[in-house]
């Protein structure tokens, strides 16, 4: 962003007369952050920061590797940073730069806790160079490395030596076990080390006397400190640096944590809105089936006559959605078009009445069928309950399943009687 | 296509409109003037005039045409004033950059009454306030601290306030008559002093550091606003420093 390889005399003396006034090129006071924007979503492991103009983006990948000989239980994590050419006229290809590598061992300090058996490997890609690199590849490779799912391995029993990677359809992809998160933060000192700034841009930066590093975490434990050359910096001046430090760590921390549970929480509903598709095939099944003639034998046969008043909601729910009113046909004109009128007054208001009364049209055709056909006692029983339950809760609105129970003895012994 | 009879109705078509290289603008069978100035990003070809460059047209009369775009980049252009940071002083002249794929010289012996005895002392990293006297693809372009009448005009060193750098859209609009509503807006609550370079570098200076911010940050915010939101946005930036 500009041409800070060049830089004017006029702005050498201007950024340093508006420090000395608390102010900043930008209009921001000392301590402030420029706005920090952390997208994720690409694919698991992958984020993107924008601190101000800076541009970041780091990408995690893992690798099943034998881990070293005296250390069996943990892996490698290894940190790579490309700074593109497109970033700044003053990055090249090819080999990386002095602040290339510091920019990698600066973050690969801080976050050397982890404990995966896999080689884990951070790429980092510099996109645009604003000012503040190491403070903005360090929130981009946090957020990747909160986000990334490993595939969970398994080691066979016989002879331990083969180890299967489960691929993400069958197994749940398991996170990296991440123990708290450095952040790290910035300051560039002015005027032979007496006035410090937060997150320099770039012109401040070329402007500045010098540079420190903090990596801390919300725990207030230093993790790392980075200072490379520069102008002296006094014993108290590093101690009001690490205050400031750890105040700041817990908002980026904050940022971090919140665009993580974001995504986490995007990446369960994708997981949920999979199962429900499911569950809406599974209620099309009885549906279909339905269509045949044995349409209330099957209501029986499927679930239990106590739980026939109950049961029948959600059948009679998925005909109205899948809009399969028609499918009543076979059995009277009549009680389709009752039950469309019903349904499309009010479909979202099955009360145990309407149900009933479907019910109730439903089964008197079927009684008539019952007394021609012999019929086994379930469709009777089931017929009558339906009745008797309708008349019931003419009287009552609450249905339960003792009703139903209570009724159904009663009139196995009315229907003995008029036999 | 239909060719238009009439020389002055098909320009008139696309003028201040976008056009994209490749686009005709001009029939030369057409016209009746002898003459015709074409500027930046027109070529004749053959029998028409086409545009190579994407931006709108321009037209100004009796007969030049130019297209007017915004880069990042300045391709010199001679009679620009530009502003210029010193990059090396040689014994003849100063070679500046003025984000151009070239650096320019400075002949030292370019200003008002400059003879050698009294050549100015411009150490690396002057920001120059300069005319562009020739420029070409192939050379380095001149420039010169004087205008073409060899006046000085307030060409030559800037000293104090602050630079940075914006596209070569945003310079022309700052240049614009009537005054461009940012700098009215702006120059109604404060005073301050402002150089505009064509090559996208803007220098301005004022009596306090708060000034200076505000009005850069402002010229800077204000590329893509329209007139209204120009000036609410300079009133919501005064207002924070109580203006």
């Amino acid at each position: 962003m500009g041409n800070v390889s060049r830089m004017t005399v006029n702005e050498r003396k201007f950024i340093e007369t508006a420090i000395l006034n608390d102010l900043r090129i930008d209009g921001r006071r000392p301590f402030n952050y420029r706005p920090l924007t952390i997208k994720l979503g690409r694919e698991d492991g992958s984020s993107e920061v924008h601190l101000g103009q800076t541009h970041v983006m780091a990408y995690v990948t893992a690798q099943l590797s034998q881990p070293y000989r005296d250390r069996p239980n943990e892996g490698s994590f290894s940190v790579f940073s490309e700074f593109s050419p497109m970033a700044d006229p003053l990055f090249e290809i090819g080999r990386p730069g002095e602040s290339a590598i510091e920019l990698g061992r600066v973050i690969d300090r801080g976050l050397r806790e982890s404990k995966a058996i896999d080689a884990v490997r951070l790429d980092i890609h510099i996109l645009d160079n604003g000012g503040n690199l190491i403070d903005a590849a360090n929130i981009a490779a946090l957020s990747a490395l909160s986000t990334f799912r490993r595939p969970e391995c398994t080691v066979s029993e016989d002879d331990g030596q083969e180890v299967t990677i489960h691929p993400p359809e069958t197994r749940e992809p398991l996170p990296l076990i991440i123990h708290h998160l450095p952040v790290a933060i910035t300051f560039a000192f002015f005027n032979e080390g007496n006035i410090l700034v937060i997150d320099p841009s770039n012109h401040e930066e070329i402007v500045s006397g010098g540079r420190m590093t903090v990596s801390i975490n919300t725990n207030s434990e230093i993790c790392a400190i980075q200072k490379a050359g520069g102008e002296g910096v006094m014993s108290g001046v590093v101690m009001q640096c690490m205050r400031i430090a750890s105040m700041k760590a817990a908002d980026i921390t904050k940022e971090i944590k919140n665009s993580v549970e974001i995504f986490d929480n995007e990446r369960t509903l994708r997981k949920i809105k999979r199962h429900s598709e499911v569950a809406t095939l599974e209620i099309d099944v009885p549906d279909s089936s339905m269509n045949e003639t044995s349409q209330l034998h099957h209501i029986t046969g499927l679930k239990n006559h106590t739980d026939l008043i109950p049961k029948s909601e959600p059948n009679t729910i998925s005909q109205v959605f899948i809009g399969q009113a028609s499918n009543w046909d076979p059995y009277s004109m009549k009680t389709s078009s009752h039950l469309s009128k019903h349904f499309v007054a009010s479909p979202s208001t099955l009360s145990p009445s309407h149900v009933n009364r479907v019910v109730e049209t439903i089964s008197l055709p079927k009684l008539e069928k019952n007394q021609t056909e012999n019929t086994t006692m379930d469709n009777d029983g089931v017929i009558s309950m339906a009745v008797e339950t309708s008349s019931v809760t003419k009287t009552k609105n609450m249905l339960t399943l003792k009703d139903a129970v209570d009724k159904k003895r009663k009139m196995k012994k009315k229907m003995k009687n008029v036999k | 296509m239909e060719v238009k009879s009439t020389p002055s109705q098909q320009p008139n078509l696309l003028i201040d409109q976008a056009i994209v290289p490749g686009d005709v603008v001009l029939h030369l069978s057409n016209i009746s003037t002898n003459k015709i100035k074409l500027g930046l990003g027109l070529r004749q070809d053959a029998d028409t005039i086409k545009a190579t460059n994407m931006g709108l047209l321009k037209h100004s009369r009796p007969n030049k045409y130019w297209v007017e775009s915004s880069t990042k980049r300045y391709i010199p252009t001679a009679g620009d004033a530009v502003l210029g940071i010193v990059i090396d002083s040689k014994p003849d002249n100063f070679v500046l950059d003025i984000k151009g794929p070239n650096l320019a010289f400075l002949p030292v012996l370019a200003f008002e009454g400059g003879t050698r005895k009294n050549i100015p002392k411009y150490e690396v990293g002057t920001l120059v306030y300069v005319r562009v006297v020739k420029a070409n693809k192939i050379m380095n372009p001149e420039v010169a601290c004087t205008d073409a009448n060899g006046k000085s005009a307030e060409f030559g060193s800037l000293k104090d306030g602050y630079m940075f750098e914006t596209s070569t859209g945003l310079s022309q609009m700052l240049l614009s008559s009537p005054t461009c509503p940012v700098l009215d807006a702006l120059g109604k609550k404060l005073s301050f002093e402002l150089a505009v370079g064509l090559n996208g570098r803007v220098w301005v200076d004022a009596s306090s550091p708060e000034a200076v911010v505000l009005v850069s940050n402002s010229i800077m915010n204000s590329e893509f606003l329209s007139d209204t939101q120009q000036k609410i946005m300079v009133k919501t930036l005064l207002k924070k420093i109580e203006l």
